[in-house]
């Protein structure tokens, strides 16, 4: 099977800026694959660049491949409605529509790709969102809102989620319960690229692993394979900040 | 002077004024968009029907929608070549731009329909109303009604539908939207496209009211103006009630004071409301982005 | 480029101001090119009022055409109905244009972008109005018949009826503008003015008063508009309220606009060439407003840093080849 993601000479700047530079990364369908570093490491960047967003306006060289497809350089609410949907970091739901017209905003194409995820999924999956049916984005907490991202992507038929840092702020036990939450829909055949600064809660729930530092790859494979890496054991024992 | 007369004027005054004020409520409240070339659009819909209605004798029923046809297109035109300095929000220079639209429809008008007055007119203000001591055309109830259906119309479509929540989208973060697959450039021509049939709407039942001019666009977007600030900013309901009043205010002032210096009089008001209220228009408002 | 030493540079200057006078001669000298150039220098000089309002300040007032028509009428008024001269009448044009500026300054103080724009444009509206109705003012017929300029200096008297004849006194007016707003430019007002506008947050944090600079850079900004309706009032010899057309606001914007902003000579090459279409190629009244309207809206859809950008960028390429 060929991969659901595949990266190569992708390079992202920000004037004269280069922010990342990757040679080589590859997704496969029905895994997830998480990105780990420190603050500045580029990780927003890289996952951005993916779905061809961002609120700057960074340059894009390089090859981004969704099933074999080259999609660089296509617009990123194209790319939204062919199933490459992302959450990016900090706002990422409307607050002045409540919680079911977010979930109804998405407009997604029928080759999306992904599983369709009707209300009733969403609300299955988290059951907090159904009790704020009608409440605006704008007031709900930071784990709630974290939910309706994730929710409203799924309803979008995601081929490839993307998740940058959906765990951010939340209390540990949140963390846990949400990473929890998505491993439980790659199981069930979801492709997710995830970015997480928590290095520990992402190897509890990754099938692979990449390690970014100042927009490289210094290290990736497989979680079993990375626990023993050296770096990963400096990185996330804390003699950096992880 | 005859003040049930006058409140009845004030009130199809003022729904006229809402109804003008609509497309721009949209405009700047959703999409923080100004257009210039409001009142020349307002001035191209009404000559657009009347020599519809002169050259092929259509009716007056048939020559409104054509009118709002071309109206609406022109819109959709204007925000397509505008695109770029929408989608990089560089609101200054595309606020010179529309003006320098409306300026291109003087010019153009000018030269099509050259400068004398024209007489444009609706078979509906023949029919005469009287109720007691006040009297009313069916042009004006059909000013009214329409005015009335057609914010009503606005507001259930901003709350209820899909399109609706785009427009709100857009207004709230403009580039988040793509991330839930909609282009946001179609919002945008929408808008516009939204504001041109609007103000053609507006022309083409307020205009028979006085002969036209290609001229007369220069004045028509203060009203628009004040109306949509009085109104707060993007709101819909509140441009209904602001235009009402506005109406209200400038058919008493003109009757007790001087109909010469009504627009000042509600650049006065304009002044006061600043004044007491300046938060609504201040840069840290979100009137400014 | 190397800064040439600065006698050499005075000189240069002096030597383009002088062939910026005979340039009429040298095109022939006749009326019409007379007429034009006093128009190209009265219209600049009025471009720059607003010029200095959209570059440094990045605001966009849209009652410059007021400022404009105040000079103009204060001008008309005080040499027709008091027979004042013209020195008065400059005087009182400044004056007029300060204390409307002064007003709307402290209207527009707190207002930005749009804010600002839309009710500096309601305010000329406004004005419009009032001069329309307004006996005073001449009501909708204006006033005509003011007489020809006429400044004496001591003993020397020079007066202009004849467009050849007034052609000194614009170009006067036109270097005296620019030589102000290089001044202005340079001075620490105009620093402010543009650091309030690039940067207000370090703007506020260097204890500048934002809104204190805006309301000078206001005040420094009107007179310059109203002095050039002053030298118009003479060389049209009435005033009316087609002073307030959004023709003259099109031709204000494009003209700062069509060839570059921060460019000291921008609005004059701006005008020179809107006003040079309007004279040599007319379209008649209606044609011009189309092309004044279409050249505004090119120039800001496929080139919004104006011509000399693009000339820049052209010789950029060639260099990189
Ligand atoms: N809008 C921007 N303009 C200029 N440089 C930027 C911009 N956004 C990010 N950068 C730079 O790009 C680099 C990578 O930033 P990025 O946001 O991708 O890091 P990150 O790994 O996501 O960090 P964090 O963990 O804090 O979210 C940083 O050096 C940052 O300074
Ligand atoms: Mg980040």
């Amino acid at each position: 099977m060929s991969a659901r993601l595949q990266v190569r000479n992708l390079r992202v700047a920000y004037d004269r800026n280069l922010a990342v530079s990757i040679e080589h990364l590859t997704v496969e369908p029905g895994t997830l694959a998480a990105v780990i570093g420190a603050n500045g490491a580029g990780k927003s960047t890289l996952i951005n660049a993916i779905a061809n967003w961002s609120r700057a306006a960074p340059r894009l060289s390089g090859e981004i491949l969704i099933d074999d497809r080259a999609v660089a350089g296509k617009p990123a609410d194209l790319l939204a409605r062919r199933g490459v949907v992302l959450v990016p970091e900090g706002r990422g739901v409307f607050m002045g529509l409540t919680v079911e017209e977010n979930l109804r905003a998405g407009l997604s194409a029928v080759n999306a790709g992904g599983k369709t995820y009707s209300l009733a999924d969403i609300y299955t999956l988290f059951p907090r969102l159904r009790e704020r049916g009608t409440t605006p984005g704008g007031s709900l907490s930071g784990g709630e809102r974290q939910m309706l991202a994730i929710g409203r992507a799924l309803r979008m038929a995601p081929r490839l989620l993307l998740l940058d840092e959906p765990s951010i702020g939340l209390a540990p036990r949140l963390v846990s319960l949400l990473l929890e939450t998505i491993r439980a829909l790659v199981d069930g055949g979801l492709t997710v690229f995830l970015v997480e600064q928590n290095v520990h809660a992402a190897m509890a729930v990754a099938d692979s692993l990449y390690l970014l530092e100042r927009g490289r790859v210094v290290a990736s494979g497989s979680v079993a394979a990375m626990r023993d890496d050296p770096r990963i054991i400096e990185a996330y024992l804390g003699a950096r900040d992880g | 002077m005859n003040v049930a007369q006058q409140l009845v004027n004030g009130i199809i005054i003022g729904h006229a004024y809402a109804l003008v004020a609509v497309g721009w409520t949209l405009l700047l409240g959703a999409a923080r968009l100004v257009n210039f070339g409001h009142g020349q659009i307002y001035m191209v819909s009404a000559f657009i029907a009347w020599w519809v209605m002169s050259t092929t004798g259509l009716p007056y029923a048939l020559a409104v929608p054509l009118a709002i046809l071309a109206s609406a297109a022109l819109g959709a035109i204007m925000q397509r070549l505008f695109l770029r300095l929408t989608l990089s929000q560089d609101l200054v220079n595309l606020m010179i731009a529309t003006l320098g639209f409306g300026q291109i429809l003087e010019g153009a008008a000018g030269l099509a329909f050259g400068p004398k007055p024209e007489t444009f007119t609706s078979p509906l203000q023949a029919i005469i109303f009287t109720l007691g001591p006040v009297w009313f055309t069916a042009q004006d109830t059909l000013t009214v009604g329409a005015t009335i259906l057609v914010f009503l119309g606005l507001y259930l479509v901003l709350d209820r539908t899909r399109f609706g929540a785009a427009v709100r989208m857009v207004a709230e973060d403009p580039p988040l939207v793509a991330l839930y697959g909609i282009q946001i450039s179609h919002v945008y021509i929408s808008i516009f496209a939204f504001e041109g049939a609007a103000v053609a709407f507006a022309a083409v039942l307020i205009a028979p009211r006085t002969p036209i001019l290609t001229s007369m666009g220069f004045e028509q977007v203060v009203m628009t103006f004040v109306v949509v600030v009085l109104g707060g900013i993007g709101s819909v309901g509140g441009s209904y009630i602001a235009g009402l009043l506005l109406g209200l205010f400038t058919t008493f002032f003109s009757a007790l004071v001087s109909p010469a210096y009504t627009t000042a009089s509600i650049f006065a008001l304009l002044i006061a409301f600043m004044v007491l209220r300046p938060g609504k228009l201040a840069a840290s408002g979100n009137f400014a982005r | 480029m190397k800064a040439l030493p600065a006698p050499l540079r005075l000189f240069g200057l002096a030597a383009l101001a002088l062939l910026g006078f005979f340039l009429p001669r040298l095109l022939g000298g006749s009326s019409h090119v007379y007429d034009t150039f006093g128009m190209i220098a009265t219209f600049s000089a009025m471009s720059y009022g607003l010029d200095i309002i959209l570059s440094d300040l990045g605001e966009i007032s849209l009652a410059h055409t007021a400022f404009f028509a105040t000079g103009a009428y204060a001008a008309a008024i005080l040499s027709v109905n008091d027979g004042q001269g013209a020195w008065v009448a400059m005087a009182g044009a400044v004056l007029a244009a300060l204390a409307l500026a002064l007003v709307l300054g402290m209207i527009t103080l707190r207002t930005r972008e749009f804010a600002f724009s839309l009710v500096t444009y309601a305010a000329a509206v406004v004005c419009m109005n009032v001069a329309a109705n307004w006996d005073f003012l001449g009501g909708s017929d204006g006033i005509v018949g003011i007489p020809p300029l006429t400044l004496s200096i001591g003993p020397a008297s020079f007066s202009a009826s004849q467009p050849p004849q007034f052609w000194p006194f614009a170009y006067l007016l036109l270097l005296l503008t620019l030589y102000v707003v290089h001044r202005f430019r340079r001075s620490r007002l105009g620093q402010a003015a543009l650091m309030v506008h690039m940067n207000p947050r370090l703007a506020s944090m260097c204890g500048l008063a934002g809104n204190q600079v805006r309301l000078l850079v206001f005040l420094v900004s009107a007179p310059i508009s109203a002095l050039a309706g002053w030298l118009y009032a003479f060389q049209r010899a009435y005033v009316g309220t087609d002073l307030f057309d959004t023709y003259f606001l099109v031709l204000m914007l494009t003209g700062v606009i069509l060839a570059g902003r921060r460019l000291l000579l921008g609005p004059l090459l701006g005008t020179a060439l809107l006003v040079g279409q309007k004279s040599f190629f007319s379209l008649g009244a209606y044609g011009d407003k189309l092309i004044l309207g279409t050249v505004l809206v090119g120039i800001l859809c496929f080139c919004p840093k104006g011509l000399a950008n693009l000339w820049r960028r052209r010789s950029h390429a060639a260099v990189e080849k």
